[in-house]
């Protein structure tokens, strides 16, 4: 329930497009057109033009011609499709996750989407990319089994936009910034005498600067558009005088922003909306949801909610306002291909907004914005947006009770990072000034990046895509040949796994396998990142960049800040407990040999059920196991230093991050029998360090000791999950029981961790009445989901998870 | 045939607007479904032919 009648009544009506077994779950929802014929028609006309300019005007046409709709009792206003019940498409990025779309369902204009997907073929980043890799490549690539299918074909990309600079300048301040390094720029190059050092390189920023400007003016003149179809309906449609008077702000703020700077908090509300929309979903598509909410709108909630200088409202106002901007996120719509929908089970997109830690000098930021954000999130029970919450230790005790609150209801969010460590580590790592690194917040699910003005993210060839270790170490064993899902040679001949004589034999396959999906994923990203700064500028988001308009770069081009990181997705866990059955059963016991293991796993332990158990009784991660747990230290830092042998676009060695998403489940299915004595096609482990299910047996502070033993510091982030009782975290004693345990948490230097509190109970009533449980929501691994809409699979993933009692004590 | 311009739901965009051109404007729509009303709105040229939904203005 919203704690206003408005918002209880846009919940009911929300139109939620979650996605469940790689389907949207709402009946109504469509593939929208519109912006893939404007682009397309726009393209068209403009063939010739720099790219940059291509993309300038192809924008313009979309924001121009777009439908643009508001719905009934909306205060936030704006979609990045025609209809409310719309994704757009995106025919220039991948022409395979265009034709999978629309050869679905969800296209009802197949025959000129078809016509559209033709067009594009040649132009688009996939057909592009394609061509610096050999069909063996692209075959092992394409096949999603060792590495995530490059962005080039998958469309999918990450950014955290700089809202700031909108927020605090206005577009139309901006447009004069670079009308006047456009003129200088003419100036320069008509100065005698002439010097070619000193002003060729002036043609490409011209180029640059001018389809900045022709963005801008058309994201102002949009947003006017929106102004009037405000003021159009409350003197043309609608008799209700509150809704009038509404609609009648809606038109003035539209008319405000973002052309100028932001007044008060609704402004920023609706400023940052647009930003949003353009940056993520109309210019291109990305992901995410990055930004430091609190540290963004505290100076406008300041002046609305506190001061009430500036479009002055309750704090009940300004918490109804975060209510409808969840709801606002629920209904936003994505297009992806099905793998990345299979990967997002029961989400609609991965947004991921972060709050707390600490301002740039030191001072606690968690604020009375932090904590109106919080008391609506608990309040409207939504699954988008997720929260991260930066635990420092001078964190307020106000902010971390409505933080435990959120928690106690089961939303699996906020998810806790180590805010010390993660600031610590854009210093270290990426030379960021440390009043900048303080600023930080989640690029994507888990990855720290800053925020601000200049220097942000903008793509995911700069960090993200996936190596998958489990079938990583399956290939190991089979001389790189893949026997069990696709049938090809997905990695190097490292010899076959019944002829190792030792255990190292086995870790080196293990690391020239990584290697190998390493490099060529690292390899594709950056050839994607070329193709994107020569085939798909996006004028917009540089525009809103101070670098991007000081320099007159592209923003995919752009690499002020390196943030390179890349992800070790599902599966880590179920490495490390296979390497240490190995290394205890075959290498130091002595009980079985390779040839007996590679045989049994091949044949998925059939007829080996006793050999099976007995690799299942091996020790585990999670348990504080000395022996299980060198393992992990061993593996962490293999990945580590193999991550580190590469340079990457942006000039330094990537990061790695485990963690898993829901590729744990979907990945699960392609992955064979392993040694951990896990069957083929089971689940794997739902993160970089949450053990794997129902292995944990010797409670929360032993799983806690086990992921302190992995340098963290070395990773962008280890996703940790956890499930905690129901009836404790509700009892009287919670709070300070889970207090405490963050408090053991923090001093063990460990980088992250989320909660799952639901008990069992609950969850096997749902899958036999859903009805009853619709905002039931589960962490899946770097989001929550609705536990209705995930596939029985898994459900029964988060149902085998270990129940930890934190006043146990051990 | 008719034209929008003589339709009720066409309204000329101000001059001074990003979009501004001469003869353009709005053309504004109510729709509703089971999830409540929402208002459409669109670009058209006041000598475009008439849609469907024309209805024309009263006045």
């Amino acid at each position: 329930m919203g704690t206003t009648e408005r918002t209880t009544r846009l919940k009911n009506r929300c139109r939620f497009k979650h996605v469940a077994g790689g389907e949207y779950v709402d009946a109504g929802v469509k593939a929208g057109v519109e912006r893939a014929r404007l682009i397309t028609q726009s393209h068209k006309e403009n063939i010739g033009e720099p790219n940059c300019v291509i993309r300038a005007k192809g924008l313009e046409n979309i924001l121009s011609n777009i439908t643009v709709h508001i719905q009934d009792d909306e205060l936030i206003v704006g979609a990045n499709t025609e209809h409310p019940d719309y994704f757009p498409m995106y025919p220039e990025l991948s022409y395979f996750a265009t034709l999978d779309m629309v050869e679905s369902q969800y296209c009802d204009h197949k025959d000129e989407m078809r016509e559209i997907t033709e067009y594009w073929k040649p132009y688009t980043i996939q057909t592009k990319g394609e061509k610096y890799f050999t069909p063996e490549e692209i075959g092992i690539m394409y096949s999603a089994t060792t590495i995530q299918p490059p962005m080039f074909v998958t469309a999918f990309s990450s950014i955290v936009p700089t809202y700031e600079s909108v927020l605090e300048d206005g577009l139309l301040k901006r447009i004069e910034e670079v009308e006047k390094n456009i003129a200088n720029a003419n100036a320069s190059l008509r100065k005698s005498p002439w010097n070619a050092q000193e002003n060729l390189h002036y043609l490409d920023k011209l180029d640059q600067w001018k389809a900045m400007v022709i963005a801008m003016k058309a994201v102002v003149g949009w947003a006017q558009r929106h102004a009037r179809l405000a003021k159009i309906m409350a003197e043309n449609f609608l008799t209700d005088a509150k809704r009038k008077e509404e609609l009648l702000e809606i038109s003035d703020i539209c008319r405000n922003v973002p052309a100028n700077p932001a007044r008060g908090l609704r402004d920023a509300m609706q400023s940052k909306w647009f930003t949003y929309l353009l940056c993520h979903s109309i210019e291109r598509y990305s992901s995410g949801y990055g930004q430091k909410e609190d540290k963004l709108l505290w100076p406008y909630f300041q002046k609305s909610v506190i001061e009430k200088s500036d479009q002055p409202m309750s704090r009940e106002e300004a918490v109804e306002l975060f209510e409808c901007e969840r709801l606002k996120v629920s209904e936003h719509g994505s297009t992806k291909g099905r793998q990345l929908r299979e990967f997002f089970a029961g989400s609609n997109d991965l947004f991921i907004l972060t709050l707390g830690g600490i301002n740039p000098d030191g001072s606690d930021a968690s604020n009375d914005c932090t904590n109106a954000i919080l008391e609506a999130t608990e309040s409207i029970i939504t699954t988008e947006p997720s929260i991260s919450f930066r635990w420092n230790e001078i964190g307020n005790t106000e902010t971390k009770q409505k933080v435990f609150n959120c928690i106690k209801k089961g939303f699996g969010f906020p998810s806790i990072k180590n805010d010390e460590m993660n600031t610590q580590q854009l210093i270290k790592y990426f030379n960021v000034p440390e009043e900048v690194a303080r600023d930080w917040a989640l690029v994507l699910c888990m990855s720290p990046g800053i925020t601000g003005r200049r220097g942000t993210q903008k793509t995911r060839s700069e960090g993200g895509s996936d190596v998958y270790p489990a079938k990583v170490l399956e290939i190991a064993l089979t001389d790189g040949f893949d026997e069990f899902f696709s049938n090809i040679q997905l990695g190097p001949k490292t010899g076959d796994g019944a002829e190792f004589k030792s255990f190292e034999d086995v870790w080196n396959a293990l690391k020239l396998q990584l290697r190998f999906a390493i490099e060529l994923g690292l390899r594709s990203k950056d050839v994607g990142r070329i193709m994107e700064s020569t085939h798909l500028s996006c004028p917009f988001i540089s525009s809103i960049d101070d670098g991007c308009v000081e320099k007159g770069m592209d923003a995919n081009a752009l690499a002020e800040v390196p943030n390179p990181w890349h992800n070790i997705i599902g599966g880590s866990v179920v490495v490390i407990d296979s390497m240490t059955a190995i290394k205890q059963l075959v290498f130091d016991e002595k009980k079985y040999t390779m040839a007996q293991l590679v045989e049994a796993l091949r044949n998925n332990w059939e007829g080996k059920e006793e050999m099976r158990i007995d690799f299942w009784n091996a020790p585990k991660f999670g348990n504080d196991d000395a022996y299980a747990d060198a393992v992990a230290t061993k593996y962490y830092d293999l990945i580590a230093d193999e991550w580190k042998r590469n340079t990457t676009y942006s000039g330094t060695y990537p990061l790695p991050l485990a963690q898993s998403v829901a590729g744990y489940i979907v990945n699960g299915p392609k992955t064979a029998a392993t040694a951990n004595g896990r069957h083929a096609g089971e689940a794997l482990d739902d993160g970089g360090s949450s053990p794997y299910m129902g292995c944990d047996k010797n409670g929360p502070t032993a799983v806690l000791k086990s992921a302190s033993k992995i340098n963290a510091s070395k990773y962008k982030g280890i996703l940790l999950n956890q499930r905690l009782s129901t009836v404790l975290m509700n009892s009287d004693a919670g709070f300070d029981l889970w207090h405490a345990y963050m408090k053991t948490w923090h001093s063990l230097d460990i980088d992250h961790v989320q909660f799952n509190v639901i008990s069992q109970e609950d969850m096997k009533a749902a899958q036999i009445e859903p009805e009853k449980y619709t905002d039931t929501l589960v962490r899946i691994a770097g989001y929550s989901a609705k536990f209705i809409d995930l596939a029985r699979y898994s459900q029964d993933t988060i149902i085998a998870r270990t129940e930890q009692d934190m006043a146990s004590g051990s | 045939m008719s034209k929008c311009e003589k339709c009720a739901f066409f309204f000329p965009i101000p001059e001074g607007d990003m979009d501004f051109e001469p003869g353009k404007g709005d053309c504004v729509r109510q729709q509703e479904d089971t999830k409540g009303k929402f208002w459409l709105s669109r670009p058209v040229f006041e000598n475009s032919d008439a849609c469907e939904h024309h209805r024309t203005q009263i006045n």
